[in-house]
Order: C-alpha cells, then sequence, then structure tokens
C-alpha cells in the first residue's frame, strides 16, 4: 500500500514536472541575454537544493552541527557570460547555512568568480584569474548538486584529519589526541571540497594531453575562509597542477600535484621560534582515472599527501576512492562509491608509534530520479568505519531534493 | 484486352505513390517569432575548453497538412547529427513510424536524451565511431525535446507528426507545399511548444492555394 502510494506521488511529480519543465525552459531563454550581433551574450542560471540529513554524532565529513537531523536548503547562482570566442567571465554565488552543512544561520557567499582569456581556438592555451576551483584531480567537473551522483564528497574531500591550520601542535600526543578534545572546525582534512582558492592558472590542450597549472593563495587543505584574496594574501603561495592524457573518449588519465604552506597567518605566534608559516608544507600527489560507456560511467582518484608538522615532523596519508555511476532507465540511476583513507604512524614521544588520524573506510550508495531535466531527488546511505580507533561506526542517510533553471 | 490494360494501369498506379498522383498545393508565409541568441555554453570546470561562438539557429516553422494519413510501410530514416556541439539540424518534422538516427560528430562524447512524452528514451554516452549509429524509432505523436548530458546548453526537437503532408519553411517564414491529395483539411503551421496556427483549407487537383499564417 505504501509502495503504491509513492509511485502514485512519484507519477504525479513527474506529470506536476513537465509543466515545469517547459516554464523553466522558458525561464531560461527570458534568463539570456545578448547584445552586439550575439558578440555579448550572458546567462543567469541556478539551483535550489533542499537536503535533509539524519546521522550519529558526531556528524560525519565536514557537517557541522549539534543536531542529529538537519534541515540544509540551499540557493545558488550562476552568471557565465561569453565575449566573442576568447573571454568568458563566470560567478557562483550561494545562500545557505554554510559552505558545508551545518546548524548556522543563513549567509551570503560569493564562492566562485573567473575571468577566462582563450586566444587561439585550438584551446592550446588558456589563461583564467579569479576564485575558482582547484585543477588538481577529477572530482571538480562533477562536484555541484545536479551533476554529482552523491550528496556528499569523496571521503579524502571531506575527512577530518588531525591536521590543523590556526594552531601548531606543542608535542605529539597534542597533535594525535587534539582532534578527541577541540571543535572538528579547527581542523582541515587534505582537500577541502572543491578548494575555491583565488589565484590564476594556465591550461590548455595539446593532441590527446591537456595540461593546467594554477598558483592560489591557500593550500589544498585550507579552509574557505582562506579562500579570498582580502582574508588571505600571495605571500605563501600554493601551486598545483594536472596533467591529462585521453587515449579516446571512453578514458580519462590524469596526475596532479600540489605543493604549498597549509598555515593561516594567525599560526605563526604558535609555531617553534624561529619558524615561519612557509617553513611547513603541505605536498600531494594525485592520480586518477575515468571511464564511461553507454550508461556507465566510473571514475577514480588516489591521494598520497604529506603534512610538515611542526614538533611532529612529517605527517603522511593515503587516501582513495572507485565510484560508478550507472543509468537504469532514462530518468534513474544509482551509484556506488568506496572511498578509503590510510594513516602513516608517527612516535607519540613516548615510545609507542601511533596513527595520526584513524584509519577509515566508507561506503556510499545512491539512486537518483529524475522527475525532468529540471528536478531531480536523490537519496543516499553512508556507513563509516573506523579501523584503528575506538570511535564509532557512523550511519548517514540523506536526502537532496534540487530544482535547477 | 481492355481489361488487361485497365490491370496494368492499376498496377502501375499501386506502386507510385500517392504523392506523385496528388496534384494540389498551398503556398503561403508563416509569420515567425523574433530571432532569439545563441545559447551560453557553461564551461566553469572543463580544465581546456575551445573557444568559439555558439551558432544562432533562426526561428523556422513546419507547416503540415494535418489527417490521418497511413504510416508509411518501411520505416523511413532521418538523421539528427552532433556537430560542433550543436544538433544538425535543430528542428526536424517526422512522420509517425520514422527512425531517427543520431551521429556524433564531434571529437568528444555525446549523451542524447528526451524526457518528452512523446518519446522517453537516453542513448548513453557514445563516441564517434559508434556502429550502428544510436537511433531510435518515434511511434508517437507530438513534440520531442532532444538534450544532451553533457553539453547543457544543446537543445534539438523532433516533431512527430501523423501525416507524410510537411515541411519546413526557410528563415522568412515562406513556404510551398506541393504534391497534396484533393479534400477538405486542415493545415497548420507549427511555430513553438506553445504556438500552432490552422486554417481549413480545400484542395483541388491542379490548384494551387494560397495561405498565410500572420
Amino acid at each position: 500500500m505504501k509502495l503504491h502510494a509513492f509511485s502514485l506521488c512519484v507519477f504525479a511529480c513527474t506529470a506536476c514536472a513537465f509543466d515545469i519543465d517547459d516554464a523553466l525552459d522558458r525561464l531560461d531563454s527570458a534568463l539570456t541575454v545578448s547584445a552586439f550581433q550575439d558578440n555579448l551574450r550572458a546567462r543567469l542560471s541556478g539551483t535550489v537544493d533542499l537536503e535533509f540529513y539524519n546521522f550519529q554524532q558526531p556528524a560525519p565529513g565536514l557537517i557541522d552541527s549539534e543536531i542529529e537531523n538537519l534541515f540544509n536548503p540551499r540557493f545558488t547562482l550562476f552568471l557565465d557570460a561569453q565575449l566573442g570566442s576568447q573571454i568568458y567571465f563566470f560567478a557562483q554565488t550561494n545562500l545557505d547555512r554554510g559552505f558545508d552543512p551545518s546548524d548556522h544561520g543563513a549567509q551570503v557567499r560569493l564562492d566562485e568568480y573567473a575571468f577566462r582569456i582563450t586566444p587561439w581556438k585550438d584551446g592550446r592555451f588558456t589563461l583564467q584569474i579569479g576564485k575558482f576551483a582547484t585543477v588538481v584531480g577529477n572530482w571538480v567537473p562533477r562536484h555541484l548538486p545536479w551533476d554529482n551522483p552523491f550528496i556528499n564528497a569523496p571521503l579524502v574531500y571531506e575527512n577530518v584529519t588531525a591536521i590543523q591550520d590556526k594552531y601548531a601542535p606543542y608535542s605529539p600526543l597534542d597533535f594525535i589526541y587534539g582532534p578527541y578534545y577541540y571543535g572538528k572546525y579547527t581542523f582541515n582534512p587534505v582537500i577541502w571540497g572543491p578548494s575555491y582558492a583565488s589565484g590564476f592558472s594556465i591550461s590548455g590542450k595539446l593532441g590527446r594531453f591537456d595540461y593546467a597549472v594554477e598558483m592560489k593563495n591557500a593550500s589544498l587543505s585550507s579552509r574557505p575562509e582562506s579562500w579570498y584574496v582580502t582574508e588571505n594574501g600571495f605571500e605563501n603561495p600554493t601551486f598545483s597542477g594536472r596533467v591529462g592524457f585521453r587515449p579516446n573518449e571512453a578514458w580519462n588519465l590524469g596526475f596532479s600535484a600540489s605543493e604549498g604552506s597549509y598555515f593561516r597567518r594567525e599560526a605563526e605566534r604558535t609555531l617553534p621560534p624561529g619558524r615561519d608559516i612557509d617553513d611547513y608544507r603541505e605536498f600531494v600527489l594525485g592520480q586518477d582515472a575515468s571511464f564511461a560507456w553507454h550508461h556507465l560511467q566510473v571514475w577514480a582518484e588516489f591521494y598520497e599527501a604529506r603534512f610538515q608538522v611542526p614538533n611532529v615532523g612529517d605527517a603522511d596519508t593515503f587516501a582513495y576512492y572507485v565510484e560508478a555511476k550507472y543509468k537504469f532507465t532514462p530518468q534513474f540511476f544509482g551509484a556506488l562509491r568506496w572511498n578509503q583513507q590510510l594513516f602513516a604512524t608517527i612516535n607519540d614521544g613516548y615510545g609507542h608509534n601511533d596513527h595520526w588520524s584513524p584509519d577509515l573506510g566508507r561506503i556510499d550508495i545512491a539512486a537518483t530520479y529524475r522527475f525532468a531535466t529540471h528536478a531531480q531527488l536523490k537519496l543516499q546511505y553512508s556507513f563509516q568505519h573506523e579501523t584503528t580507533a575506538p570511535g564509532d561506526d557512523n550511519h548517514l542517510l540523506a536526502a537532496q531534493f534540487t530544482l535547477r533553471f | 484486352m481492355c481489361r488487361l490494360g485497365l490491370m496494368w494501369s492499376n498496377a502501375i498506379l499501386s506502386i507510385i505513390p500517392a504523392s506523385l498522383l496528388a496534384s494540389a498545393a498551398v503556398e503561403g508565409r508563416v509569420e515567425l517569432p523574433k530571432s532569439h541568441g545563441a545559447p551560453v555554453q557553461a564551461k566553469r570546470y572543463e580544465i581546456v575548453t575551445k573557444g568559439g561562438v555558439l551558432s544562432t539557429q533562426p526561428p523556422l516553422a513546419v507547416v503540415y497538412l494535418d489527417g490521418n494519413f497511413p504510416r508509411p510501410v518501411s520505416a523511413p530514416v532521418k538523421q539528427v547529427a552532433q556537430k560542433d556541439l550543436t544538433f544538425i539540424p535543430a528542428l526536424l518534422p517526422i512522420q509517425v513510424g520514422t527512425r531517427v538516427e543520431f551521429p556524433n560528430l564531434d571529437d568528444t562524447y555525446h549523451n542524447i536524451f528526451s524526457y518528452s512524452p512523446a518519446k522517453r528514451f537516453d542513448l548513453g554516452r557514445y563516441r564517434a565511431e559508434e556502429r550502428p549509429i544510436p537511433s531510435e524509432v518515434f511511434d508517437k505523436p507530438g513534440l520531442v525535446t532532444l538534450r544532451c548530458d553533457i553539453h547543457e546548453h544543446m537543445r534539438g526537437l523532433i516533431l512527430v507528426l501523423n501525416t507524410p503532408y510537411f515541411l519546413i519553411t526557410d528563415t522568412e517564414g515562406r513556404f510551398r507545399l506541393s504534391g497534396l491529395p484533393e479534400g477538405h483539411y486542415t493545415l497548420r503551421a507549427w511555430i513553438d511548444s506553445r504556438t500552432t496556427r490552422e486554417k481549413p483549407v480545400d484542395l483541388k487537383n491542379g490548384q494551387t492555394l494560397h495561405v498565410d499564417f500572420p
């Protein structure tokens, strides 16, 4: 009976969605403007996301909430503008409860803005300046809710480690056990989401190879507040790059690297005497692969990262995930992702070797139904298991409704 | 002898398409809406993007003679290609029962799909060398909006009609529909998803009727 009611509900939503679809197509035309004989064109678009999370405390990943049932609405507006064939500008602004899901109040942010010049039509060279997602890895192109088969990010982009960017640990013990005493937002993952830091990039395509290098004002692990030029200048830049090889349309292989200091300016007073934040750096090496054939898409990323930690030494970690998406029908697809992150051991100063953060694995399973070309509903279940710490297993249930215009 | 001749002429007539035997025609002009600008391609997260302005697709109308005509015996085959990240042609009228192939002429994947009630399908990701060329049979009349799951700006339309008598106007809206059967029909001009104009017409062999859709 319940299944019957659910089917009816989906059918009613689908029928209604086609009317909305037509209206949103017309809105799309209305929000596209052009001038100078079509040489200047601009389009406003956006998404409305309604997210619901149910999880156990402590909240997994970068979710910042002390309540276990979290409602997280988000309104995103994009501007894409093209001037001739060589100049492109885009911006993304958000009204939500924080960059990561949280129980805080509403805030408005300008998450991305960038100006791009492509002098040659074959795309051999492109210069981009602004605040935009990193060129590292292959997750960024699908990180927005409409394109991401999951509601959350892969583990490496959101698993909070013992690394902190505002204070230096005063001993190995403080470093290892700090996360048990301080709030989660004191600490950092290896890569914080899509890393919308500020700077410039140069990219291009040479035959079956493509390249991209960027200079940004903050490291891959840096928190969203550090991405703004007004907050964090270019005194300690981070350099990142990716080389891609596409043997054919189905495969895409890439190698990435990144290097830069990860401490914020306020950490300077906590560093050992005579040391500067530039002395402590984050190094990341990444390998990525993707494959697509008909209704199947598969992605994988592998990251090896090293943080130079004051009073501790080198803290190494390895993280990877393998993700697959399959379209069962034109409107229904499922996705499965296996994530794992392993941490090296460090000496705690008392003769014991301990993992500097708990090793953990997580499996994500999600299903998405597209009512129409502008509306979709996603459901996800995640199970996270820590293998080297007394931490409890964590179950996450999430739902996300997205309306795109 | 006379009977044999009649049989032969009947046999010859039966293998000649009806459209060749019919001789009525309609010509005129459809008032087209103003040309809308070319779409803007969102390429925020593509590390490498080719420069280039997407082409403007001028508004066109489809003029067709409405009626319940027999379906073709063998399914006709038409093509909607993907070239330079656009559908070519952007608007394709077809008769019910037509198979449409979707060849990919770009050096990147395309994923053509439609959620339109008249035809719901998803061809998945395929490249230029894909054989057989991905195709669909359109067996229900109505408007089918084509999209690409990879290139959000791509839009194409297939208008599936119950009649074999149709054509696309030129960019000025002019048309001439010939080879029509004699009789009383409704002539329609499809302009966009919300606008279809119609006029009753009396077609007589050997005559050309003038009809405008203001």
